[in-house]
């Protein structure tokens, strides 16, 4: 539970998470950080708790069971970062939200039941919103029992224009854009482009926007199984206490506290018979089945479902132990598997990338059953049985499994992936491609291959353009410049191979991103406004005088300018920064009602206090050494009074230095405010140390009173970033050393701080000349991502399998 | 199936793509990545730089790579075979269908040339006892030979006459990019090309359940429900 509690109490920024792979899906506020596997090893110690009766005054009721989407509450108090609430507003859609009943957070005993997230689930992408009882340490929120609803057994799957139809009432946290804090700088995950437009007017329907936490079943469910069937007190064990069933078509089933979330991709437990020999039994076969329960059991009258066996009901599947057959939601079974008895292991497994089961037999694999398992509703684990004394004993993951299913998955997200690697590249579908291809023109061609060929050809133009246009947002002028001429050559060199093809064509399209590439023949800058090139002619800029010389390129006027800024930021030369954004982006400075320009002085103001803590610094310093020599003089006196004739001479040349050293000041200076004149001292007064200590001074006063300035300027704005931001700016001042200090100090002190806002302003004056705030290819990283979580959530099994952090990252 | 697409409003759009975890540092690796699949040397060397990446590979690599494409794309097959063995001489002896694709393209070079004599010549000494090895490399040696037959007439059946194209030189490049990039341990793709499909795979597939943001990728805007 170690890293419950770590990340129930973490306040740092999310910064501090994004580093983690976990981060992909983790909210960033407040929320665990997900089971890494390292944290698996923080198992809780299982307590067994004792449950006598279904009627526990607070049963642990599966959240899932009661409704489908549990709201939270005061989404506001978990979030750490400071900034960021003031520019939270309202929630527009909370208005229309309707008022749901609050499922209370899971009483504390329920975690006793948890138990680390089984290993082969670190197989799904979705894998940080998977989790035991013992796994979310909830925050404060409560923000539990999201159960993912798109079954067609949901009641409330009204549509239409009714306010209140699949709304979910969740606690909507405005994700505030504050590119001052979440810029794009080396380590943070970065806000995401601002989409432009609006969602359509009079749209009354909504998804949930936090990550739902995806409760993975855990024991067998106290309220939903038939009195016959008794639970042990650590909710694994079922025992079958009454008199054995006659009837042909009765039976006692139960079935798990938690429906299976398809985000697992694919889900699996396993489940021993144990033989009790009671007597006056007669042994039979054992006639238990193992199987999966669909979510429509109408829990009003629960016996009348759950007295039949699992693959019996409709949408419920079993494997049923006296025959070996399989039921698929009818009453005869198809051959299927060998029989089990007591002793057995049975696995049974979910596959929702295919929507399809397995079963196992004691670490064997019995083959795939089953069509369209999970595609129409939830399941849960589910057992029946018939006679007297029978017992299982189901293993959701609290310990090792019989059958090898790590493999089974990995092999299973391999195919899937491979699958969808296979995906043709639709340039339509992203907006790549001006024109509809002719959907006729791909059946002409002659052979697969071609089709293949052009594929390559068509796709790589557009890619080209989505690296060039990163480099140029980003700056990397040098990278642009060379990636922008080979470019060039290769379409000198290629293109006209392609012209004796007579089943391949070029298509125009191309030939339009191959001549936008080719920008850098041009003769003239382009003056055209469009954002989809970066324009790199030869421009009247190539010569214009830039700090640093590194851009020596006819690169265009704007990226160059731009780099410029961004750079001077990155030295530290703030005056220069204003002075150059106010020349050429006017505009940037008044953004959003001055904020760049805001963040843009107290940038100055904390470059001042940096310049004086150096020039006070080095005072010292000067004064260090002073204190040496003379120690050092002192000594060699000492000694030659001693007698030494050897150090009887000084070595001129340490004489003179401690001529040019300082002398002394006032010791134990505590900040840069308390700088006092040095005091007139005894000894010999260099003109260096005086000058030293006047820059000092004149350091420390300019930066005062700039601080002052700024002060009086903003003492009116009111906003609470400008409030915060203006108050940890001014915390600097009590720092010796500001950027050596840790935590916020240091945060807002360090280079890291330059960084960031030198990402702001770049995304600044991007966003000021109409162009995204972020390249193309960031946003197409983050769409991707986006999907896949998202098709998670919708029970789409694949993407569980689509990893694209790990596939593209971390492979 | 659902009886409806949910929709999914901007603004939760956006929570969902902040959430995705993505650094610059990550989309840098990307693009060096690219640069280095694509063979974009000295734009890969000028990246390293700049972004202070190291290189996944020796930047010599890339050059000799690109060296060998654009060899076997001007037909120059000996000298694109003398490279691949310089580069690294495991790489035709353990991929023998790739060393048959280089000797058939030879074959064709020769046919194209007019060089009768020679292509009869290097297909008796060369191919011809390759072709006993698998019934496809014979199958191959037949359908290149048929060149011979149909030289220069216009009414070769296309199987035949499109061993002559561009498209086939290029297919023969690739194979051997490929085989060049694996014993580089690199992946034959660029992962920017595997994310482009990832995308085209998710939003097709969403886009069956859900109204969402779809992203522009000419721009790098989003585009609302409307389309």
């Amino acid at each position: 539970m170690a890293s419950l509690n770590l990340s129930r109490n973490n306040t740092a920024p999310p910064r501090s998470l994004s580093g983690s792979y976990s981060a992909v899906t983790v909210l960033p506020r407040g929320r665990p950080a997900g089971n890494s596997p390292a944290s698996t090893s923080t198992a809780p110690i299982f307590e067994p708790r004792i449950i006598r009766a279904t009627n526990t005054p607070n049963p642990p009721r599966d959240p899932a069971c009661v409704l489908p989407f549990a709201p939270s509450t005061s989404p506001v108090t978990s979030r750490p970062r400071r900034l960021s609430s003031a520019l939270r507003s309202a929630n527009p859609t909370s208005a229309s939200t309707p008022v749901h009943r609050s499922v209370p957070p899971p009483s504390s005993t329920t975690y006793a039941h948890g138990f680390p997230r089984p290993a082969y689930l670190e197989y799904s992408s979705l894998r940080d919103l998977l989790h035991t009882d013992a796994a979310p340490a909830l925050p404060a929120t409560g923000r539990i029992g999201y159960a993912y609803t798109l079954s067609s057994g949901s009641a409330d799957t009204s549509v239409g224009g009714s306010p209140a139809p699949t709304i979910i009432p969740y606690p909507h946290r405005r994700r505030e854009l504050t590119p001052q804090l979440d810029s794009d700088d080396e380590s943070t995950a970065s806000p995401p482009p601002p989409a432009v437009g609006p969602a359509a007017p009079g749209t009354s329907t909504t998804m949930l926007s936090v990550n739902p936490v995806l409760r993975l079943p855990t024991r067998w469910s106290e309220q939903d199984r038939l009195p016959a069937l008794s639970i042990s007190a650590d909710g694994r064990e079922l025992t079958f206490c009454g008199p054995s069933c006659v009837g042909d078509r009765e039976s006692s089933a139960a079935r798990a506290n938690h429906p299976i979330p398809p985000a697992c991709g694919i889900y699996y437990y396993e489940v021993e018979i144990l033989q009790r020999s009671a007597k006056g039994c007669v042994h039979s076969p054992s006639n238990v089945r193992c199987g999966l329960w669909p979510s429509r059991i109408a829990f009003s009258s629960p016996d009348v479902r759950l007295s039949r066996l699992p693959g019996w009901e409709k949408n419920s599947w079993g494997y049923h132990a006296d025959d070996g057959c399989s039921f698929a939601g009818q009453k005869d079974g198809s051959p299927y598997g060998p029989t089990f008895d007591a002793g057995d292991i049975i696995g049974c497994g979910v596959d929702f990338s295919q929507n399809r089961a397995f079963y196992t037999k004691n670490g064997a694999f019995l083959g795939m059953v089953f069509d369209n398992v999970g595609k129409s509703t939830e399941l849960y684990p589910s057992i029946g049985m018939r006679h007297t004394a029978e017992a299982v004993r189901a293993n959701f993951g609290n310990a090792p499994f019989k059958y090898a299913i790590e493999d089974h998955v990995r092999a299973q997200r391999d195919a899937t992936w491979t699958s969808v690697m296979t995906t043709r590249v639709d340039l339509e579908l992203l907006r790549l491609s001006s024109k509809t291809r002719d959907p006729g023109e791909a059946e002409t061609r002659s052979s697969k291959e071609s089709m293949e060929e052009m594929e390559e050809e068509e796709k790589r133009a557009p890619m080209r353009q989505l690296v060039l246009a990163y480099l140029a947002h980003h700056g990397y002028a040098r990278t642009a410049h060379a990636f922008q001429k080979q470019c060039a050559e290769r379409s000198r060199v290629l293109p006209p191979r392609e012209k004796d093809i007579p089943q391949v064509t070029l298509n125009a399209h191309d030939a339009d991103a191959d001549a936008d590439v080719l920008m850098e023949t041009d003769e003239t800058p382009s003056n055209d406004t469009h954002t989809r090139s970066y324009s790199f002619g030869p421009s009247s800029t190539a010569n214009a005088s830039s700090a640093s010389s590194s851009i020596d390129y006819g690169l265009d006027r704007e990226l160059h300018t731009r780099l410029e800024i961004t750079n001077t930021i990155l030295r530290g030369d703030m005056d220069s920064a204003l002075a150059l954004t106010s020349v050429h982006y006017p505009a940037v400075l008044k953004r959003e009602q001055g904020l760049v320009l805001f963040h843009m002085r107290c940038r100055k103001f904390v470059e001042l206090v940096l310049q004086a803590g150096d020039a006070l610094r080095r005072v010292k310093e000067a004064e260090r050494i002073r204190m040496e020599k003379e120690r050092e003089e002192e000594s060699a006196e000492a000694e030659a009074m001693d007698g030494a004739g050897a150090m009887d001479v000084d070595d001129p040349s340490s004489e003179a230095q401690s001529m040019i050293t300082a002398p002394p000041v006032s010791k134990n200076v505590p900040s840069a405010l308390s700088l006092t004149a040095p005091s007139a001292a005894s000894g010999p007064v260099s003109a260096s140390h005086t000058a030293l200590s006047a820059e000092a001074k004149s350091a420390l006063n300019t930066a005062i009173a700039y601080g002052q300035t700024l002060e009086a300027d903003y003492k009116t704005d009111t906003r609470p970033v400008i409030r915060t931001h203006l108050r940890r700016t001014f915390g600097v001042v009590a720092y010796e050393d500001p950027c050596a200090a840790g935590g916020e100090v240091g945060e807002i002190a360090g280079q890291e701080a330059r960084v960031t806002l030198a990402a702001e302003v770049n995304q600044a004056i991007l966003e000021s000349q109409g162009r995204p705030a972020h390249p193309a290819l960031e946003s197409m990283f983050r769409q991707a991502g986006a999907c896949v979580v998202q098709l998670g959530l919708l029970g789409v099994g694949a993407a569980a399998f689509a990893d694209v952090r790990k596939e593209f990252l971390e492979a | 199936m659902p009886p409806s697409k949910i929709t999914i409003l901007q603004e939760e759009w956006e929570r969902r793509l902040h959430d995705v975890n993505v650094s610059k540092n990550d989309l840098n690796r990307l693009v060096m990545d690219y640069l280095v699949i694509e063979g974009y040397k000295s734009a890969a060397e000028e990246f390293s730089v700049e972004a202070g990446l190291e290189s996944p590979v020796d930047f010599e690599s890339i050059e000799n790579r690109m060296n060998i494409r654009e060899a076997l794309q001007r037909g120059d097959v000996g000298d694109a075979i003398t490279r691949v063995n310089d580069l690294n001489p495991e790489i035709l002896d353990t991929h023998p269908a790739l060393y048959f694709r280089l000797q058939q393209q030879k074959l064709i070079e020769y046919i194209r040339q007019g060089r009768i004599e020679d292509a009869l010549q290097f297909a008796q000494d060369e191919l011809a006892p390759r072709g006993e090895e698998s019934p496809e490399f014979l199958a191959e040696l037949e359908r290149t030979m048929a060149l011979l037959a149909f030289e220069s007439s216009p009414y070769a059946p296309p199987a035949v006459s499109e061993l002559l194209s561009p498209a086939q030189r290029m297919k023969t490049a690739t194979e051997v990019n490929t085989a060049i990039l694996e014993s580089l341990s690199q992946g034959k793709e660029a992962k920017l090309v595997g994310l482009l499909r990832l995308l085209c795979w998710g939003e097709s597939m969403l886009d069956e359940r859900a109204e969402f943001p779809k992203l522009n990728l000419s721009d790098g805007s989003f585009e609302g429900r409307a389309r």
